[in-house]
């Protein structure tokens, strides 16, 4: 793990990745303890007030702090993308795993079946589930672990393929072990770091389309401080006041940017190859 | 002798590595003249192709060198890129182990060999495809105008290969580099390769540096050898001197370790009055799936036959050997009686019947145990010796055995490892050490047979020796038999007491070991016989 985060530090974007994740996560962390202002009190006399000693961030339309609103909503955006990235990923890999495992007519058919799924883009899915759970976080949750899993089986099956042929798993069906502890304990620890690293890419998406499901209006709902909620809160006034919706976009792109950096630099240690 | 051709001084390589430099080649000083053959032998890992690389000049950026290599004079170490390119191919020629990997699969053969001469020979293309026929015909193949025209998959591996040979010869090089031509091909297609090899060598007097790990092979090739250790050549000479008269300690432990069938290591067979212990009735393996819309086309069946109709039994306490090229069926037949591949037909195991996957239950999986060819994949990387070990315990051990550390400890100690490597992982061992730690895992179930699906061909010489004296020792105590599975016929005819021999997935012969030197055999079973290389001191 140490050797791994070693390694890490010495290509750019492993290095830049792990600090901005680093930062992302001490705020999800501690963020709240360091909000100056309570995030939902509003304040009359202090609406749309540029960025000032004050107001770091400036204010929004109901006069509440954005930088309080920033540091209080990490936790909701980023805690719940990677929650649904994870549920995505454990759901996929499992599928994947089995599907390579059965072979045969049982792949072919869980196999087509993700196809099916996958031809519906991601958000139209997203959409789907939502409008069919009703509108909250938790069901945004589930529509982006569902819309992930089939990318993640597709992946997943591709590398445990490689896996079924090797004799250790040869050697465990010989010697008469369960198909759970096959898939279990023989195959899922060998695809685990291509898995990992896809998923560390995905957690961007996940925040963008966390972003864009509450910008909607169909994720988080008024007054919570989610990233992407506030992002759409603060279109209508735009003009006026660009701080608003400036600083919410900038701190989604920099979770995505971070999550992608490190995603890159975790495939390039992972990969036994380079 | 004339002046060499190729005169390396002194050669020294390192390569940096995060924790410092490794030496790859140290103080390396070999000659070879104009129509010599210099045998390199040594072990995996001993810097035999580092050399090769080298000559070649195609190291990594990683590379530090010191001392000299010369051709006919010219340091190839201060020779310039455009220099090399210009030797490359041109006066130096290489040939690869593995003919499907060395050639590009996307371009006719006929490009790749045409390529070579328009680049040196400032031929036009129309006059290099046709000295490309000629230079085909010349390695012996049939129809060298349609051979130009193919891809690399419609060839057979030594049809590549002997178009590997001709491009090697194609530009009248002074010196090729053959880095272990024939390891990759079947026994008597490498016969056949090495008879083109001998014909060539003798007809253009090219300085050859033959490299292999095979001694029997490189004591009917090569005019001189040398011997290289840990990158160091450790012994060079003549062939009959280094053979019969060895004086470094590390060749004559190299020598001792090649199988010699007239050295038997088992005593003579059970007596054939017991009960075979199992008993393979006409079993057949066909791969591939039924074609079930294809049926209803009324297309022809595209299934392929792994194993037909092969019948044999193995007495307890036997070695039954089982010998074949690849693609022989050994491995189908080791697959289905492991219940790895589905089967039609039966086998009868200690009185019962078993004619399909689910008849093998808990008690026939612990008596019949399978060893795989290469540990690196046999041995679960992520998981430690210990949990390794555990598993045929935890499943077959009867309830009050014991499963803890000790019990793995005696598994290790049994396979001749010390029990501290309980706590290691896979990669923190060799590859001997690995084929023991699976040995040990087979072992740990007693079982009644133990399948050894080529189980050293993967290793080098001497640690194979060691291998095959444990499982000997094994075999000693346990009184287990043995399916043992192989293409080296030498190291069969050694240890086994009766020998298979299988072909396209027919058992074509099936005979007492003794019996090999007989008359009545299969003419398939003759060939074989005559393309394997005998012993290296047999030169002598």
């Amino acid at each position: 793990m140490i050797e791994i985060l070693r390694r890490m530090l010495r290509s750019p974007q492993g290095a830049l990745g792990l600090v901005i994740v680093g930062l992302i996560l001490l705020v999800v962390i501690v963020g709240p303890a360091f909000a100056p202002y309570d995030p939902e009190k509003m304040a009359p006399l202090m609406r749309y007030k540029p960025p000032s000693a004050q107001f770091w961030l400036g204010t929004d339309q109901y006069g509440r702090d954005i930088l309080s609103r920033l540091l209080h909503g990490a936790r909701a955006t980023v805690l719940l993308a990677v929650l649904a990235t994870a549920l995505g990923t454990l759901v996929g890999a499992v599928v994947g795993t089995v599907s390579a495992f059965l072979g045969g007519r049982s792949d072919e058919a869980i196999m087509r079946t993700v196809d099916a799924i996958m031809s519906i883009p991601s958000l139209l899915l997203a959409l789907l589930i939502v409008n069919l759970l009703g509108k909250s976080s938790l069901n945004a949750l589930f529509a982006i672990a569902l819309a992930f899993a089939p990318g993640m089986a597709r992946v997943t099956r591709s590398v445990a393929l490689s896996v079924r042929k090797q004799d250790y798993v040869n050697a465990a069906i010989a010697r008469g072990e369960s198909a759970a502890f096959i898939v279990g304990r023989e195959m899922l620890p060998n695809v685990i770091a291509p898995i990992i690293v896809e998923m560390t890419i995905r957690v961007a998406f996940a925040v963008m389309l966390f972003a864009t499901l509450s910008f909607l209006g169909l994720g988080a709902q008024p007054p919570a401080s989610e990233w992407g909620l506030m992002v759409s809160e603060a279109r209508r006034f735009m003009h006026l006041s660009p701080w608003m919706i400036l600083w919410p976009s900038l701190a989604v792109a920099l979770v995505a940017i971070g999550f992608n950096l490190l995603g890159d630099g975790l495939r390039d240690v992972l990969n036994p190859r380079s | 002798m004339g002046e060499p051709i190729l005169d390396i001084a002194g050669y020294s390589l390192d390569y940096a590595t995060p924790t410092g430099f490794t030496r790859a080649l140290d103080d390396v000083t070999l000659a070879i003249a104009k129509g010599e053959v210099l045998g390199l032998v040594g072990e995996s890992g001993s810097g035999k192709t580092s050399l090769a690389w080298a000559i070649m000049r195609h190291l990594p950026k990683s590379a530090r060198e010191a001392g000299s290599i010369r051709l006919t004079g010219q340091d190839l170490l201060k020779a310039s890129e455009a220099e090399i390119e210009a030797i490359r191919g041109r006066r130096i020629g290489m040939v690869f182990q593995d003919p499907s990997t060395s050639l590009n699969p996307t371009l006719p053969l006929g490009e790749q060999l045409a390529e070579v001469l328009v680049r040196h020979r400032s031929l036009s293309r129309k006059q290099a495809w046709a000295e490309g026929e000629e230079r085909l015909a010349h390695v012996g193949l049939k129809v060298p105008r349609q051979m130009m025209r193919r891809y690399p998959h419609e060839a057979s591996g030594g049809e590549k290969q002997r178009v590997v040979i001709a491009t090697a010869f194609a530009c009248q090089p002074e010196c090729i580099i053959f880095d272990e031509p024939t390891t990759a091909l079947d026994v008597i297609t490498a016969r056949q390769i090495l008879d083109l090899f001998k014909a060539l060598q003798e007809e253009t007097g090219v300085a050859s540096l033959y490299i292999s790990h095979d001694l029997a092979l490189v004591s009917q090739i090569a005019t001189r050898v040398a011997v290289i250790h840990r990158g160091r050549i450790v012994e060079q000479g003549g062939v009959g001197e280094v053979f019969a008269r060895p004086q470094d300690a590390y060749t004559q432990r190299l020598l001792a370790a090649v199988p010699r069938p007239d050295h038997r290591l088992v005593e003579a067979a059970p007596e054939t009055a017991g009960k075979p212990l199992v008993e393979v009735e006409k079993v057949s393996v066909l791969y591939g799936r039924k074609p079930f819309l294809g049926r209803l086309l009324g297309r022809a069946n595209t299934q392929f036959t792994g194993n037909r109709e092969v019948s044999l039994s193995v007495k307890p306490g036997e070695i039954l050997g089982i010998v074949g090229e690849s693609g022989s069926g050994k491995s189908t037949l080791a697959k289905a009686m492991t219940g790895l591949n589905r089967f039609e037909g039966e086998i009868r195991f200690a009185g019962r019947r078993i004619t399909g996957l689910s008849d093998m239950d808990r008690a026939y999986r612990r008596d019949v145990q399978i060893i795989f060819q290469h540990p690196d994949s046999s041995l679960n990387p992520r998981q430690r010796i210990r949990e390794i070990l555990s598993r045929p315990l935890a499943l077959y051990g009867e309830p009050g055995a014991r499963k803890d550390a000790a019990a793995i400890g005696a598994l290790l100690e049994q396979v001749r490892l010390p029990a501290s490597y309980a706590e290691r992982y896979p990669h923190q061992l060799s590859g001997g050490e690995k084929q023991r730690v699976a040995i040990a895992r087979a072992f740990a179930s007693r079982p009644k047979l133990v399948i050894c699906d080529e189980i050293t061909s993967a290793l080098d010489v001497s640690v194979q020796a060691s291998v095959i004296e444990l499982l000997v020792d094994l075999q000693k105590r346990f009184g287990t038999a043995y399916l043992f599975i192989t293409h080296d016929l030498n190291l069969v005819r050694q240890i086994a007491h009766r020998i298979a021999v299988m072909y396209r997935g027919d058992l074509v012969d099936l005979i007492d070991v003794a019996a090999l030197s007989g008359a009545d055999l299969h003419p398939y079973t003759r060939s074989l016989l005559a393309a394997v290389p005998a012993p290296a001191t047999a030169a002598a």
